[in-house]
């Protein structure tokens, strides 16, 4: 789902960056200062669990495939900063040890996937969870992934409007080929995997999990 | 002379600002060159970075722009090839300059003057490692139970116990690893 590198121009990557460092700066000293010794290893074990769901591709009709993001868990469990951190980081590793993303995208993609993504997650789990915790978070996750991959075709449709030679698909193909997918098979996968984490995190009892 | 952690930290700003200038090249000739310029400069290694390049990269870039080509070609008429070409070259390049740079320095030196981001990143990275041998050494646990090679059903059957192990093992190798760095001074 995420940009590659080389996709969208500076014209978008370097505002997208000035916009991303402070929010990093903030959510990095709010969730992970020298309380954050109890959650720590629970939110590294997700964060890395994000990454290896991230690598596992589900094929899609049109022979196109697309992935989980498996950080509405994140935002859910803790806030969505930490989401954001967590996120940022995954596409980090991705970005420079597998070439997955990329580094002049990454604002980008953590934006999107990382704050906009969980963000509306949270709320949609906030907004549902006294009806019942197992469709709230379900609720949240779908909600949260197909935000994240419209504000990812919105970007790579901005690109379009600046520049047809730099990118030259238009937004209604990027819109269609990404939405797609993501409506009808990868926000229901999102949605189960998210309650089932859920579920194992609370059996296996393990630390910092609320 | 710089010193050992200056000069990993100005590689890397180097390798930003130009990732950076080739992200914004669009002429497939000026690609070509800043493409033969890179593989000059970065010689040595080339092979292997190429075959990285090749296995991690050229399929996702080609494979999107092959699809959208496509899509146009059959929606409004063959579209101009070449704003394609350039985006998979600027794909390419920016992939085979950053794999070159990195294996030229050492992050974790050039993020030594920065404790927490250097305990997120080999927090993560440990995690990552620790996940992956699990996720191998479970698929061939399944492999070997079974008289015949596994279906899509007995991988999502078994997948509740493996995400247990991996949340419950990848919990204690954070802790471990955590804490192992705290003793040393990671604050």
């Amino acid at each position: 789902m995420h940009v590659p590198d080389g996709f969208l121009s500076p014209q978008i990557t370097l505002p997208a960056w000035a916009a991303a460092a402070p929010l990093w700066t903030w959510a990095a000293r709010r969730n992970f200062g020298t309380s954050s010794t109890e959650s720590l290893p629970v939110v590294g074990s997700l964060t890395a669990l994000a990454f290896v769901v991230q690598g596992l591709m589900i094929p899609v009709p049109g022979g196109t495939s697309a992935h989980l993001t498996g950080v509405a868990i994140l935002a859910i469990l803790y806030n969505p900063g930490v989401a954001f951190v967590c996120e940022s980081l995954v596409l980090l590793l991705q970005a420079l040890f597998f070439g997955g993303g990329g580094f002049t995208v990454l604002a980008v993609n953590a934006l999107a996937m990382g704050l906009l993504g969980p963000g509306a997650a949270w709320l949609t789990w906030r907004a549902l969870r006294r009806l019942s915790e197992r469709t709230a978070a379900f609720a949240g996750a779908y909600v949260g992934i197909q935000v994240a991959t419209f504000s990812v075709a919105l970007v790579l449709g901005l690109q379009h409007r600046l520049s047809p030679a730099y990118m030259p698909v238009p937004f209604a193909v990027t819109a269609v080929a990404m939405l797609v997918p993501s409506l009808t098979v990868l926000g229901v996968v999102e949605g189960l995997y998210t309650v089932a984490t859920l579920a194992l995190l609370r059996r296996a009892r393990l630390l910092g999990a609320r | 002379m710089l010193a050992e952690p200056r000069r990993d930290q100005a590689v890397l700003g180097a390798w930003a600002a130009s990732i950076f200038a080739i992200s914004a090249l669009t002429d497939l000739a000026t690609l070509a060159s800043a493409a033969a310029v890179a593989l000059l400069v970065f010689r040595r290694g080339a092979a292997t970075e190429a075959r990285r390049v090749l296995v991690g990269v050229v399929p996702v870039s080609l494979g999107l722009s092959l699809a959208s080509w496509a899509w146009l070609a059959w929606r409004e008429g063959p579209p101009p090839v070449a704003p394609h070409a350039a985006l998979v070259l600027r794909a390419v390049l920016i992939a085979f300059v950053t794999f070159s740079v990195l294996r030229r320095v050492d992050l974790l030196r050039a993020l030594a003057p920065f404790p927490t981001p250097t305990r997120l990143l080999v927090l993560c990275l440990a995690q990552i490692h620790a996940l992956r041998l699990l996720a191998r050494e479970s698929t061939l646990g399944l492999r070997s139970r079974l008289p015949r090679r596994p279906r899509t059903r007995d991988v999502l059957r078994s997948s509740g116990a493996i995400t247990v192990a991996l949340l419950t093992l990848s919990a204690r190798n954070a802790r471990d690893v955590g804490d192992a760095m705290r003793s040393r001074g990671f604050h």
